[in-house]
């Protein structure tokens, strides 16, 4: 209930996951695939992930591994996963991870996330703390939403070390009104 | 249909810098109302029509019940998504008086609704009140400075102002030696720089 106002785990709710449905519905326009307003049983439709959660629950569709967690995520998680574009497959890869992992019933997400965030980590870690202002764009496009927040917060207190050591000016513009000139430091 | 729109919505909220406003989009918030009226019609017609049948609405699960379902469902995602919406951006709204004092700067104005105004100035007048009771200012910085006196470098023109015992007029990049209180709203509202020599 505490995350019923947190934006990013409304938008982790939205991800895609394929569903067979194991009763008919009528009276929807879901299935984009059929002519008229019902779905028919056994058809295969993607829906948001908070319906299919809801529906499983009442037995009405069975939910697949989502696409970005089969077999070729893995191979590659395994053989470097520093490098690895988990933007491009899933922005909220390990907060959806831990979502679907209870209900789909495979054992090996669980270990698989947590070996891909374990070599992530150290990754974004120092790149955060040694690069420059600048340098780093490459890298920062293939973070998802969760490793971005860990750099930004590493960066921060890099910044904030920085000005304790180097003092600065006091008073700063209210971030609130954005960025009109960049800061050099 | 069925919470696209909504979270459409709310991505645009996320896609602001953090802590930042994106403009009040009230024509998207109008279309996710009028879905869950939609919805509500969809889901009415439905429980008709299996009371109509005869059936006991709270115990059959057939087709017409699953489709109810999914609508209901609909409903609730997108009452979710507006009340996010609408929390986060009060959230914002209630730290601008903080950090930009009781007057809005035109920019972050023409991002806000019409009731988010009203709901600005409620909360910025009754911290006023409060503060004026207890006869001490709170916005200002928490911790004690070193030095009470502060070297500003004016940025954008303020004109002629009127403080404690002088009028000043702070052109643009001039430079003033001023009491740090005073200096203080200036700067957290972008219009005067501190220089660190």
């Amino acid at each position: 209930m505490a995350k019923y106002y947190d934006i990013d785990d409304i938008i982790t709710d939205e991800e895609i996951v394929a569903v067979i449905f194991q009763k008919a519905a009528s009276g929807v326009g879901i299935d984009p695939s059929s002519e008229t307003d019902c779905v028919e049983v056994g058809s295969k439709v993607e829906l948001p992930f908070w319906l299919a959660h809801e529906l499983q629950q009442r037995q009405a569709v069975s939910m697949n591994i989502p696409t970005s967690f089969n077999q070729n995520t893995r191979l590659e998680i395994q053989a470097d996963s520093a490098c690895v574009d988990l933007r491009s497959r899933c922005p909220y890869f390990y907060e959806f991870g831990c979502k679907i992992a209870p209900l789909v019933g495979a054992r090996n997400i669980g270990p698989l996330l947590l070996s891909a965030f374990k070599s992530r980590y150290k990754e974004v870690l120092t790149k955060a703390h040694t690069a420059a202002f600048t340098a780093a764009s490459k890298n920062l496009t293939i973070l998802t939403k969760e490793e971005t927040n860990l750099y930004e917060a590493a960066q921060s207190s890099m910044a904030a070390f920085k000005k304790w050591r180097m003092g600065g000016p006091r008073f700063q513009k209210a971030s609130i009104l954005g960025r009109k000139r960049k800061s050099t430091e | 249909m069925y919470g696209r729109k909504a979270c459409q919505l709310v991505k645009e909220l996320a896609s602001g810098e953090k802590g930042q406003l994106t403009p009040y989009n009230s024509d998207l918030f109008d279309q996710v109302i009028a879905e869950c009226s939609q919805h509500h019609l969809e889901l009415q017609s439905l429980i008709r029509k299996m009371q109509e049948e005869g059936l006991d609405v709270q115990t059959t699960r057939n087709a017409d019940h699953y489709g109810a379902l999914i609508h209901h469902l609909s409903l609730v995602r997108n009452k979710r998504c507006l009340m996010a919406y609408m929390y986060n951006r009060a959230e914002i709204i209630r730290s601008l008086i903080w950090k930009v004092g009781p007057v809005l700067p035109q920019q972050i104005q023409e991002k806000l609704s019409h009731t988010e105004e009203e709901y600005f100035k409620k909360h910025s007048g009754a911290l006023q009140s409060y503060m004026s009771r207890l006869d001490l200012d709170l916005t200002v910085d928490m911790v004690p400075p070193k030095d009470p006196y502060i070297q500003v470098r004016v940025l954008d023109d303020i004109g002629v102002v009127l403080s404690d015992d002088k009028t000043t007029n702070f052109a643009r990049h001039s430079m003033h030696f001023l009491k740090r209180t005073d200096a203080e709203q200036f700067i957290s509202r972008g219009l005067m720089e501190e220089l660190t020599s």
